[in-house]
């Protein structure tokens, strides 16, 4: 059943529209194998998730595809355009943003300075935007200009991380688990900006545990256990057939750890 | 001499210090590597100078400048970038293996005598006569300290390249991912260094017309105390650090007697133990601030 | 040969053969470095005894530098202060009188003889690096490196200018010359031997694993100070006892020499060896302690093959400063690639856990696991990127 699943993933690889194809993606961290094969496609101006289990690799699927760590094989294109496997600031500059887990902003900069690192890698391109309208999206950015990135909370400075990344004027925006650690009402106003991302038409690869919220908020989802894909889901896909792969593939990976 | 007069000769060899030390600290800033071999582009230099000696003092000053920058630029190519990723540790075992070799290397190419440089000579005289002996050399060296570091904070602070650099020294993987090209950075932080080791070296040869082999080590190696003495992490500290270094021991220089003077190196580099043991993040970092400890 | 012995022996058989070995290899080295020795020229035979003395100062600085993975460049102090304690007590009283009037007491009246004073000089080693180890064995890393570096400079700036220890920046003469060839031989011998027996414990073993992973040992209730410390002073009265060996050799000593060029020089010799092994340091105080003294010589006039000719002062330096960067970032396991003698040949698997492979000196930093994959260039963002991957597998 998994082998048919995602080799219906692959079939979608092949396709000439697809913005982002990453294929037979493999990370190790020394002997641990983090990503072992993941393959996945997003299309322009599509939103993605990417769900599983804490220790999934998902995180290290993002970091790959950005090339931020070292890719053990495999290949991922923008556009059919490879990216470099170890030179993230060439891979932001062609139009792909992470939003890094547990945001990292410069905490000793102002917001106004994380913003203006942001806006680097967007180059001569003119944006798809006004740089006001992301001010009216995220209102923490400009109340809070001119104070220190590191002493907001933790959902203002999300919102500050998403604009940083938004302001590259991304074709991709990575975002990695941006709803972690936030109270329920931040993670809401995550959610509700980054509807409007979408409808400005940047695509999204979006990774997170909280599977209802991001199979509900995803045209498409890939579930991710034990650096795998083993699942494709999408709005109609029951949650219970998605917690049911969870269980079911924490079992297989303790086999898979003892082979 | 007065007291005043040693206080100014104090500030003014703290700024000597000062600038060495902000070479290191803001490449460990930046790249989290000691250059050690800084000390040695500082040597180069000063050679330079008295190969030049023939040269108008203008133009020899300017080819120092860039002797200097391309001396700091070869090694960013040959040393530090094999060498990133790895430890500060590493880094400050290679450059020390590498200035040992430069050291000696002039020794084979200059010998062991010390090369006199008459350069800007009339900058010795003195400003100000009697009590305070004021030396216009002084003068140049705490301005010319001044203005440096001053244009260094703009540069850092007020600029967009400053604004990538501090990026890159604050988190140099999220500098990367938000687009910032290391490499572009890396080297103007190498330029920044080539530049001050040339300000160093005339202003050193200038005070003290002699080159001699050891220059580079002996400086590099106190303005190192000032920098962990005041905090390796943080630019100004690092730079205020070397300052004190260099202002106490003009100090003590000046008032101690001999035969408590040779004990100055002793009592300098017990205090950077206790530092190290205490407060290993640096005299002047707040407290609690980590370090690598078991 | 590897398959031979795989294939004939029980590992049990082996793994003895391979201890044997461990430490026959380096015994058996200095035999040789003895024996040619013993056969050469008066003048030659002194290059000889330096060689064999430097190996056990080589040896002495990888009983700690080798099985902590800490850098020190303080060991060479221990180095002086046993050659300076040596050559006082062994001089006659008369021409300490003469040549060092300012002396204690108890530093210008008793007169050791050639094994007390080999004897007092270990002692004084292992006491003052205890002094020493007991602040500085919690440091690590670049704090460890700088803080040894301040130890050298004081030893050197205390001997070189109190004369009530000594004779300050001029020379100590009239040093009885006790070591020739067979004291240096058994001398580095014993350091051998010592630092064979010290691998041997539970301690050195807890050392060495801690190395290789900081937090884990930490984790499991390892009290790495206290295995330092021991390393430390293990390795410091073996550097006093070789202080000891070389001011008996030369018959003279002055502070200059115990001092950055040696530090430099040994650092080197462990490095190219291979810093984490005994057959390691060995090799390497043997053979670069061959090509030391050669060049030493060459640089005052020398000749091979009745071809004369006299190298520029400095080139020495030279040639151990490119030996020394270019091991560190080429082949950071030098020679021997950190494993003991005939080790892979006896079917040793893996027995030393991976380091950083770019930092042979610099382990035991607690390096996240990424660090190990680093090599030298290209992936230069993945050391650092590691720290905000908490999605890796745990296994």
């Amino acid at each position: 059943m998994r082998a048919s699943l995602s080799g219906g993933g692959e079939e979608g690889a092949r396709s000439s529209t697809a913005l982002l194809d990453v294929a037979d993606l493999r990370v190790t961290y020394g002997r641990s194998v983090a990503v072992g094969g993941v393959s996945l496609v997003v299309h322009e101006g599509e939103v993605v998730g990417l769900i599983g289990p804490n220790g999934a690799g998902k995180s290290s699927t993002l970091l790959a595809i950005m090339g931020a760590v070292r890719r053990s094989g495999g290949d991922v294109r923008l556009s059919g355009k490879r990216l470099s496997p170890s030179r993230p600031e060439e891979v932001a500059r062609l139009g792909v943003a992470l939003v890094p887990e547990g945001r990292h902003l410069f905490a000793s900069m102002t917001v106004r300075e994380n913003l203006e690192l942001g806006r680097l890698a967007r180059g001569d391109r003119s944006p798809r935007f006004d740089d006001r309208e992301v001010g009216q999206l995220f209102p923490v950015t400009e109340e809070f200009r001119n104070q220190r990135a590191g002493l907001l909370s933790g959902g203002q400075q999300q919102q500050v991380a998403i604009a940083r990344a938004l302001l590259a004027d991304p074709d991709l925006l990575l975002l990695d688990e941006p709803s972690l650690g936030l109270a329920p009402a931040a993670v809401t106003a995550v959610f509700s900006a980054l509807e409007h991302i979408r409808q400005l038409g940047v695509a999204i690869l979006l990774v997170e545990q909280r599977a209802e919220m991001t199979l509900e908020f995803c045209s498409r989802s890939y579930v991710m256990v034990g650096g795998r894909i083993r699942f494709e889901a999408d709005r109609s896909t029951p949650i219970e057939s998605v917690i049911v792969a969870y269980f079911g593939a924490t079992s297989t990976a303790a086999s898979e750890h003892e082979r | 001499m007065t007291f005043v007069g040693y206080l100014v000769d104090a500030v003014s060899l703290g700024a000597l210090y000062a600038l060495i030390a902000v070479s290191v600290g803001l490449v460990f800033g930046v790249l989290r590597q000691i250059n050690l071999a800084q000390g040695e582009v500082m040597a180069f230099g000063a050679y330079s100078l008295w190969i030049m000696r023939a040269l108008p003092s203008w133009l020899a000053i300017l080819l120092c400048f860039g002797i200097c920058v391309a001396g700091s630029l070869v090694l960013q190519v040959l040393v530090f970038r094999p060498l990133r990723g790895a430890s500060a540790l590493t880094t400050l075992i290679v450059t020390f293996g590498v200035s040992y070799g430069l050291e000696a290397l002039w020794l084979v190419v200059f010998g062991p005598e010390g090369k006199p440089v008459s350069m800007l000579i009339k900058l010795n005289d003195t400003v100000v006569g009697g009590a305070i002996a004021l030396r216009w050399i002084t003068i140049v060296d705490i301005g010319t300290a001044a203005v440096l570091l001053i244009g260094l904070y703009v540069l850092l602070f007020r600029s967009s390249l400053g604004l990538r650099m501090r990026a890159v020294a604050e988190d140099f993987s999220i500098a990367r991912i938000v687009g910032v090209r290391i490499d572009r950075v890396v080297t103007v932080a190498f330029v920044l260094c080539g530049a001050s080791a040339a300000v160093v070296a005339v202003l050193e040869t200038v005070q003290t017309p002699l080159v001699t082999t050891t220059l580079g080590l002996s400086l590099i190696v106190v303005a190192l105390v000032g920098v962990v003495l005041g905090g390796l992490d943080h630019l100004a500290r690092a730079t205020a650090g070397g300052f004190i270094v260099g202002f106490v021991n003009s100090l003590l220089g000046s008032i101690l007697p001999e035969q408590q003077l040779v004990f100055v190196t002793s009592l300098t580099f017990l205090f950077v133990v206790v530092v190290l043991v205490v407060r290993p993040a640096g005299l002047l970092a707040p407290r609690g601030a980590g370090a690598e400890r078991v | 040969m590897a398959g031979g012995a795989r294939g004939v022996l029980p590992e049990p058989a082996r793994a003895r053969l391979r201890l044997a070995a461990e430490a026959l290899g380096p015994l058996a080295l200095i035999a040789i470095v003895a024996l040619v020795g013993a056969q050469l020229s008066t003048a030659d035979k002194t290059d000889a005894i330096n060689v064999l003395v430097i190996t056990a100062i080589v040896v002495g600085l990888y009983v700690f530098i080798g099985n902590s993975g800490v850098i020190s460049f303080g060991q060479i102090s221990f180095v002086a202060i046993g050659a300076f304690a040596a050559a006082i007590w062994t001089t006659p009283v008369g021409t300490r009188d003469a040549t060092m009037p300012d002396l204690f007491g108890f530093l210008a009246s008793p007169r050791l003889t050639n094994l007390e004073s080999l004897l007092v000089a270990a002692g004084l080693g292992a006491v003052m690096s205890l002094v020493v180890g007991l602040a500085l064995m919690r440091l690590s890393g670049l704090s460890a490196g700088i803080a040894t570096f301040a130890v050298l400079e004081i030893t050197y700036n205390v001997l070189a200018n109190w004369e009530k220890i000594g004779p300050g920046p001029t020379v100590i003469a009239n040093v009885p010359a006790t070591t020739g060839i067979p004291q240096a031989a058994i001398g580095c011998a014993i350091a051998i031997a010592a630092a064979f027996g010290y691998q041997r414990t539970r301690s050195c073993r807890l050392l060495r694993a801690s190395r290789a992973d900081a937090l884990a040992a930490r984790g499991i209730g390892v009290s790495i100070f206290r295995h330092r410390l021991i390393a430390f002073v293990l390795s410091g009265a073996i550097c006093g006892f070789a202080g000891a060996l070389y001011v008996h050799e030369l018959g003279s000593v002055s502070v200059t020499e115990l001092y950055l060029a040696l530090t430099f020089s040994t650092l080197s010799m462990l490095v190219v060896g291979g810093s984490q092994s005994l057959w390691g340091a060995t090799m390497g105080g043997t053979l670069l302690g061959v090509l030391y003294s050669f060049l030493s010589n060459a640089v005052s006039g020398t000749t091979v093959f009745g071809l004369s000719f006299t190298l520029p002062n400095g080139l020495n330096t030279i040639i151990f400063a490119v030996l020394f960067v270019g091991a560190l970032m080429l082949a950071p396991r030098g020679l021997t690639r950190n494993r003991e003698f005939l080790a892979v040949a006896l079917g040793e698997r893996a027995p030393h856990p991976r380091g950083p492979v770019a930092i042979a000196l610099a382990g035991g930093d607690g390096e996240s696991p990424g660090d190990v994959e680093t090599g030298s260039s290209g992936g230069e963002a993945a050391s650092r990127s590691v720290k905000f991957t908490p999605g890796q597998p745990s296994p």
